[in-house]
């Protein structure tokens, strides 16, 4: 709706998380409308008159209670919906996994972003694992697990195209998903103040087709860049 | 730009450059007040430099020439550290205020090497880093008399392509060499140990 206005929707979640919060905008916005046009209108109904007296109300008659109780049942239905859009959009980005295409670690530290990623073998922890600092370069409509790694203090993985935040806590290994959608280069934030350059700790997602992809894995696949050079120095 | 190329010169005494003193409030929290370092923060001692040093470093990092590789933890907090000044302006004016600083010789907190060892394998460095270990600006190589700790660590930093590879450092590229040739860190030591005779 409005929000994917202001900014682009990049993940295949990114779309259930805006409906999450157009529905609660909606309703929310709905009831925040609807009690302050009461409220203002109360105030202009009974503002002060010559020759009335403000008027005690202890809000124990049942005609005067249903102003409040009434509007508080309409509230809780409305929470059902909310809860249960947000149970389920939560269950679908963070309880569930589906299985992956590709994993890579990312690595917050004071103050930048690293990625490893696994070269041609597919493999994490190999010889040609592609490291990369600042820039993380994924390929458009292949689903990533990600395993998030703080080195030093606590950071917070944020990719607002994504509508993935995830706080990274030094000692522990997160597990995430995340499905990159429309190819393009969007920001990468920390989200969790970290320390002096908390501000400045800023990366780049670059989304590839597949084609580009291919290619920025051979060039950098250690192995194989290795071999290239290898083979351009025989060649002189 | 009369401003600009009068900051560039290392002739700016402080008191002239209250840009580079307002921009030196940031580096104060790990370079310390007197640009002397501290090797909690892993931040060295940066007050004996040249201005044209400091200004080199200052931009490699903030073009990613250095502190960018995935093993350069110190080099990852220096790096938004430059790139959080505006201008080449601020760059210059910052790094004549830091060469401003008084000179003070960083406490040594490495112990164990031989200076008669040191000075005959600091031979291979003297025609950079000049015979005395103040540097050269000529070859673009510093002064060495920096903390102890932080001349091993980029020692090893350069061995391990850490620093000097990066396609946009080709100055630091030709330490990678140079850093093969020191065996261990026992000649490391040693050439600390002689580096300390050479101190004014
Ligand atoms: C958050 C801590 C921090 C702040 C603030 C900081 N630095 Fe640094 N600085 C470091 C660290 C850590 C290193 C060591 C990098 C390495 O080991 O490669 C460093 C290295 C340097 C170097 C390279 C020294 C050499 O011998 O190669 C220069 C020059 C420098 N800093 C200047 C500055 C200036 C000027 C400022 C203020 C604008 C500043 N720093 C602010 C942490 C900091
Ligand atoms: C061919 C010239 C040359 C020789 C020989 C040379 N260096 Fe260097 N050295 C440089 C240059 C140039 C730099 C600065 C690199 C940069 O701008 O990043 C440097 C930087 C360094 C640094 C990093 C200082 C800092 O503050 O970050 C250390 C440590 C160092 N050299 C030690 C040595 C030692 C020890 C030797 C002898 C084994 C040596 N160098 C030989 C040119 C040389
Ligand atoms: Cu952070």
């Amino acid at each position: 709706m409005i929000i994917q206005d202001w900014l682009a929707q990049v993940s295949t979640y990114a779309g259930s998380i805006d409906d999450l919060f157009a529905l609660i905008g909606v309703l929310v916005g709905f009831w925040f409308i609807v009690s302050e046009g009461v409220f203002f209108w109360l105030l202009y109904r009974f503002r002060a008159k010559d020759g009335v007296k403000a008027e005690y109300i202890t809000g124990e008659e049942k005609h005067q209670k249903r102003w409040v109780s009434w509007p508080h049942y309409l509230v809780l239905i409305c929470d059902i919906f909310i809860i249960y859009g947000a149970v389920t959009v939560w269950y679908d980005i963070k309880q569930d996994l589906p299985s992956p295409d590709a994993t890579i670690r990312v690595i917050g530290q004071q103050w930048a972003w690293s990625f490893v990623q696994p070269g041609a073998d597919g493999e994490l922890g190999t010889a040609d694992d592609i490291a990369t600092v600042d820039e993380l370069y994924v390929e458009s409509g292949k689903l990533y697990h990600y395993q998030l790694e703080a080195r030093d203090v606590m950071h917070d993985f944020s990719v607002p195209v994504f509508r993935l935040k995830q706080d990274a806590i030094p000692g522990r290994v997160i597990t995430g998903w995340f499905e990159p959608t429309t190819p393009g280069s969007y920001d990468i934030q920390c989200a969790e103040i970290c320390g002096i350059g908390h501000g400045v700790m800023a990366g780049t997602v670059i989304v590839q087709t597949p084609e580009e992809h291919k290619a920025w894995m051979m060039a950098n696949t250690p192995q194989v860049r290795d071999s290239i050079s290898i083979a351009a120095n025989t060649a002189r | 730009m009369a401003l600009a190329s009068s900051l560039g010169s290392s002739s700016v005494a402080a008191d002239d450059n209250a840009r580079g003193e307002q921009l030196y409030e940031l580096c104060v929290q790990c370079h310390g007040e007197n640009g002397e370092g501290d090797s909690m923060a892993l931040a060295p001692a940066i007050s004996g430099f040249g201005q044209w040093y400091i200004a080199t470093q200052l931009r490699k990092f903030r073009d990613g020439g250095r502190g960018r590789h995935f093993d350069d933890i110190a080099g990852m907090r220096m790096r938004p550290m430059a790139l959080s000044l505006r201008s080449e302006e601020d760059v210059d004016a910052v790094s004549a205020y830091a060469a401003s600083l008084p000179d003070v010789l960083p406490e040594p907190t490495l112990e164990g090497g031989d200076p008669a060892k040191g000075q005959a394998g600091y031979a291979a460095c003297s025609g950079c880093h000049g015979a005395d270990g103040y540097g050269n600006e000529m070859v673009g190589a510093p002064s060495l008399h920096t903390s102890d700790w932080y001349f091993v660590k980029q020692m090893h930093n350069y061995k391990a392509g850490v620093r000097g590879t990066n396609p946009k450092d080709a100055v630091g590229a030709v330490m990678v060499g140079m850093a093969t040739i020191v065996p261990n860190d026992q000649a490391l030591m040693d050439l600390l140990a002689y580096l300390r005779t050479q101190q004014k």
